[in-house]
């Protein structure tokens, strides 16, 4: 039987812990406020860009009238051999399983490739995603070639791939994720557009977390590159949220005041997918085709960033959530440890009651 | 001068970033800097849609007044009534960095030397010198102007 003095000790130090919990929650509910403002405010510009490169593709002879195909490198597709795959985890723990599940459904990814014959090179975004391939998988070795021409004028410099491993991580990327500076996301994305331009790898693939909303998540795989249709991402696989998980996020939400369903399109947004389609004859400054080259890889870029805008939302709801139902738990121990320890003292007091009832009987 | 007052004939301007939309405003006149050179758009223009070069985007008249950005990559449209500038990057002149731009510059002649025989590297190298060049223009001519 433990004493009054020990349960009260545990009492208390359970107390902390909820008092952690709880201000950790409220942390991570005011980050998420801003997370989801941020996904807000960035949609006016890809949705614009969506719609400019709709209206470019309707304007344009971007159709290679023999074969009937977008001739453009990022909408050409290949046999898929060398598959790129972009993993988007968060930056810390404590998120619930947000963390493990990506890591899951990336797993699960990898493998079937692997099955299938292809080659995958890993992008990990985020501490925990480099975490999980850190001791997995080696990291690709690039060989700098520097040769000069014959005529010793100019330089022929090219860094060659050496692949030892079916799967290889071509990149980690620890600091993207805490401030989600578009000009860091582009420098990746730019990367990767190159080696897509360039054959080294055939597709390209993300796995994060959608957040439309607080209630409208899920885990999923999004085909990024070739690029079938504009507008519209090609999902390979989604994990919907369950009941239960709904539930619980939506207690955490109402008890932090943060707003659960998406908000309606504001006038901006309306408008902004007006961008560039007006029913008019456009002046352009130089050939729509050139147009329409240029903003493509931005359209990829943007994609990603908004991939990453969305999974950092979906990471501070994730430990929202996680704490939210562990400031609960703290709540039903610390009842639980009070009840026992109102029981222990009482039974203290009876014992001693019946000690000297009995001793005084005795005399 | 007279009719860049009348309100009836403003331009409706909206300058939008990735990360928000910067500017919703009106103007009787907006200076672009295209890809092929700076043009000025006011009420009435034909429509037009084009590339953004690196440069200044000047408003003129309008709500809030004159206002200058500093723009690089991105696409602008121009309607009769209105202009939309997407850029990926839009600085207020005060707000560049001059001493990274010049780092950007050094970052692109290094671009330069390491491009070896591919064409597209040579056009990367040279379009961070020329965004880095109009951000330092940008930022010392409003230093001296001031």
């Amino acid at each position: 039987m433990p004493n009054t003095l020990d349960l009260r000790r545990r009492i208390r130090s359970v107390k902390n812990t909820q008092q952690i919990t709880k201000a950790m929650k409220m942390v991570s509910a005011a980050k998420l406020r801003r997370a989801q403002e941020r996904a807000l405010q960035a949609r006016p510009y890809a949705q614009m860009l969506t719609a400019v490169l709709e209206s470019l593709v309707r304007r344009t002879d971007l159709y290679n009238s023999a074969t009937g195909e977008i001739v453009h490198p990022l909408l050409t597709e290949r046999e898929e051999k060398n598959v790129l795959v972009l993993v988007i985890a968060g930056d810390k723990g404590f998120a619930g399983g947000f963390n493990a599940n990506v890591g899951k459904a990336a797993q699960r990814f990898i493998d079937e490739r692997i099955a299938a014959g292809q080659n995958v090179d890993l992008e990990a975004l985020g501490k925990k995603a480099i975490g999980f391939y850190k001791r997995k998988y080696p990291a690709a070795v690039y060989e700098h070639k520097e040769e000069l021409y014959d005529n010793d004028l100019a330089k022929h410099i090219e860094d060659v791939r050496h692949r030892a491993e079916p799967v290889e991580v071509t990149g980690e990327h620890p600091t993207v994720l805490m401030k989600a500076i578009f000009e860091d996301v582009a420098e990746i994305a730019r990367s990767i557009i190159r080696r897509y331009e360039q054959a080294e790898i055939d597709s390209v693939y993300i796995v994060y977390n959608e957040f439309k909303s607080v209630l409208a998540q899920r885990l999923v795989v999004e085909k990024l590159l070739p690029i079938r249709k504009l507008g519209s991402p090609e999902i390979t696989a989604a994990e919907e949220m369950t009941e239960e998980q709904k539930e619980a996020i939506a207690h955490a939400a109402a008890s932090s005041g943060v707003t659960v369903l998406e908000p309606e399109d504001a006038e901006i947004e309306r408008e902004a997918k007006k961008f560039g389609t007006a029913d008019v004859d456009y002046i352009f400054d130089q050939e729509p085709e050139l147009l329409f080259r240029h903003l493509m890889p931005r359209y990829v870029i943007i994609q990603i960033f908004h991939a990453i805008l969305e999974s950092v939302a979906a990471e501070h709801a994730a430990r929202m959530t996680a704490t939210d139902a562990a400031t609960k738990n703290a709540g039903d121990l610390i009842e639980k440890l009070s009840l026992t320890m109102n029981r222990v003292r009482q039974a203290a007091i009876t014992k001693e009651i019946i000690e000297i009832v009995s001793g005084a009987a005795a005399l | 001068m007279a009719d860049r007052n009348n309100n009836s004939e403003l331009l409706h301007v909206r300058l939008v970033t990735p990360d928000r939309v910067l500017l919703d405003s009106t103007a009787s006149a907006v200076e672009l800097p295209s890809i092929s050179g700076y043009l000025e758009a006011l009420y009435g223009a034909a429509p037009l849609l084009s590339e953004l070069g690196a440069g200044e985007v000047r408003l003129h008249g309008g709500a809030t007044g004159e206002q200058i950005f500093f723009v690089a990559s991105g696409v602008v449209e121009v309607l009769p009534d209105r202009v939309t500038i997407l850029a990926e990057t839009a600085l207020r002149p005060e707000e560049i960095d001059v001493k990274a731009a010049e780092a950007e510059l050094v970052q692109s002649q290094e671009m330069w030397k390491q491009a070896g025989d591919e064409q597209q590297k040579y056009d990367e190298a040279n379009t961070v010198a020329r965004v880095a060049e109009e951000k330092i223009a940008s930022a010392t001519h409003r230093n001296a102007t001031r």
